[in-house]
């Protein structure tokens, strides 16, 4: 199989599997196999939104007036996820457009990726609006060890997925010696390292990015960096259709309806995918003795963290139709819920504040015994 | 889109509709105060006190009682009533009704029965909920990942009455 940008055969793409089949040709919408596709680009197109319309004047004040160790879990929070973004900006497109083979995939892929470089935008909108000089925060993202470290585990699997398929493209399935190296392609084995890249990407979808968010609602909570905050709630909501995205794609392949090979090789991977998802959560829960190191912040530890890391490992792995691992039933954090629901985000520039956070900001300074005279 | 109306409640209410929520709130802080001293440096500490955006965001009103309900009422016609059992390991552990909320979900909660929740939309997956016994129509097409067997109690109603296994 060599890469086409257009595929000249004649051929029934319902009869194709999501990947690895004929490479696609018309990018057309009329028949489909996967109606979910087609659902999930609508829905993100529906949540089109741009950093630039939230206001960040307050935040920039309440920052200044964070202490050093909150301003630490403020800038780590955000390094790690424009580390995390920066990946998905570009990855699912390197990776997985030159083995797709169903156009409302392709298109899903593209407009998902789309959607991480606004994600990856809006945190040059936070950082030129909140500390005096960026390009110091972003320096450190590749100097860093702690992040530089997480980054390993993010992309390790993209890179060798991206490795083998260009060998693939270009060489065929055999045996290759490339610059003295001698390297086996076959196609089975690009399968089962498609399944597991597709599992860390809906590790990084589902688990990496919700450390951050805990600590962006919990200022939030306290009425402190609320532009971040809601920054953040439109940046949630497009990650949770991510993750849906990724969770229909696992399904999919597992259940080996349009590709058996696919479903006996996810059969066979359950072992590795577990290892993957804790691999991850021990990661998340480090991530927050790095970013607690010098001191909690108010709401929360990294205890109640790294519980929180737990239960949504379990939640994420259930859905992709494995065993929990750590039996973690209920959320500790169960006030992140409201935050994370985006319902009555508007991004209308006219208006700076959202509603619910001016009330919350008033409910939280305003003593219930200034109601007296109400009757309640 | 219609749980807008209902879910985001304005201020004035909101502090009339306080003490019906309280059961609920008193609930989310047992939560939190099961885990090993979460606020230990929490002086004057606003989550430690409730979660302030429970009562903002979610249905804090019953809305099972008809004059709370957002839905337009037929005139002559009673709505459906449908029993919903909730399970935990198959046991049934209690029976709620359904009859006037828009959602299965907002009808559990203000029956004080807990759901995960994040999107109430269909796309994020965590209301995902075994349907053990029965029937649900959806209000919108959900598009998160379920099982044969499971259901979103955020974008369906009861057609039957219904047994669910909540975890
Ligand atoms: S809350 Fe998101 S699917 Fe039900
Ligand atoms: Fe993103
Ligand atoms: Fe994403």
């Amino acid at each position: 199989m060599s890469y086409t940008t257009f595929n000249q055969k004649t051929f029934d793409t319902l009869k194709q599997p999501m990947f690895f089949g004929e490479t696609v040709n018309v990018a057309r919408y009329d028949i489909q196999k996967h109606k979910i596709f087609e659902n999930l680009i609508e829905k993100q197109l529906s949540f089109f939104w741009r950093p630039e319309e939230v206001d960040l004047a307050n935040d920039r004040k309440d920052f200044n007036d964070l202490p050093d160790h909150e301003q630490h879990i403020f800038l780590s929070n955000l390094k790690y996820q424009t580390l995390l973004d920066s990946v998905q900006g570009r990855s699912p497109n390197v990776a997985f457009l030159p083995i797709v083979s169903l156009p409302e995939l392709e298109t899903w892929i593209e407009t998902w990726s789309f959607s991480e470089t606004i994600h990856s935008r809006s945190y040059t909108h936070i950082m030129r609006n909140v500390v005096p000089n960026p390009a110091e925060v972003f320096d450190d993202i590749t100097r860093n060890d702690f992040i530089t470290r997480r980054a390993v585990s993010v992309t390790k699997y993209y890179d060798e997925l991206i490795e083998k398929c260009s060998f693939y493209t270009q060489l065929g399935e055999g045996t290759h010696t490339i610059n003295g190296k001698v390297v086996d392609i076959n196609l089975r084995d690009l399968k089962r390292t498609l399944y597991l890249t597709m599992v860390s990407v809906n590790v990084l979808e589902a688990i990496r990015f919700y450390v951050s968010f805990a600590c962006s609602f919990a200022f939030a909570e306290r009425a402190k960096m609320e532009g971040n905050a809601k920054i953040i709630k439109l940046i949630a909501r497009d990650e949770a259709l991510h993750l849906t995205g990724t969770q229909h794609i696992l399904q999919i392949m597992a259940a080996g309806k349009d590709d058996p090979e696919m479903g006996e090789i996810a059969a066979s991977c359950k072992e590795e995918v577990r290892e993957i998802f804790l691999d991850a959560a021990e990661q998340e829960k480090e991530w927050a003795g790095y970013l607690f190191k010098d001191g909690s912040m108010i709401g929360l530890n990294q205890q109640i963290l790294a519980q929180y890391v737990e239960y949504i490992t379990d939640q994420r792995i259930v859905a992709i139709g494995l065993p929990p691992i750590f039996n973690a039933k209920s959320n500790p954090l169960p006030w992140i819920n409201s935050w994370l629901n985006s319902d009555n985000v508007q991004v209308a520039p006219q208006e700076a504040e959202i509603s619910s956070y001016l009330v919350g900001a008033l409910d939280s300074a305003v003593d219930t015994d200034d109601f007296g005279d109400f009757d309640l | 889109m219609n749980q807008s109306s209902s879910n985001h409640t304005s201020s004035q209410e909101d502090f009339l509709l306080e003490s019906s929520a309280s059961s609920h709130e008193e609930l989310q802080h047992e939560d939190f105060s099961l885990e090993a001293d979460p606020f230990d440096d929490s002086l004057d500490n606003p989550l430690d006190a409730e979660p302030v955006q429970e009562s903002l965001l979610l249905n804090t009103e019953d809305c099972e009682q008809p004059e709370a309900s957002a839905q337009i009422d037929l005139e002559g016609m009673d709505k459906p009533l449908h029993a919903v059992s909730i399970c935990h390991d198959s046991h049934p552990v209690q029976t709620v009704s359904f009859q006037h909320a828009n959602t299965l979900l907002e009808s559990l909660e203000a029956q004080d029965v807990p759901v995960h929740y994040q999107c109430r939309e269909g796309y994020c997956g965590s209301c995902r909920t075994q349907l053990l016994e029965g029937e649900v129509h959806y209000t919108e097409e959900p598009m998160a990942w379920i099982n044969d067997d499971e259901i979103l109690p955020c974008c369906c109603i009861p057609k039957t009455a219904i047994r669910i296994k909540l975890s």
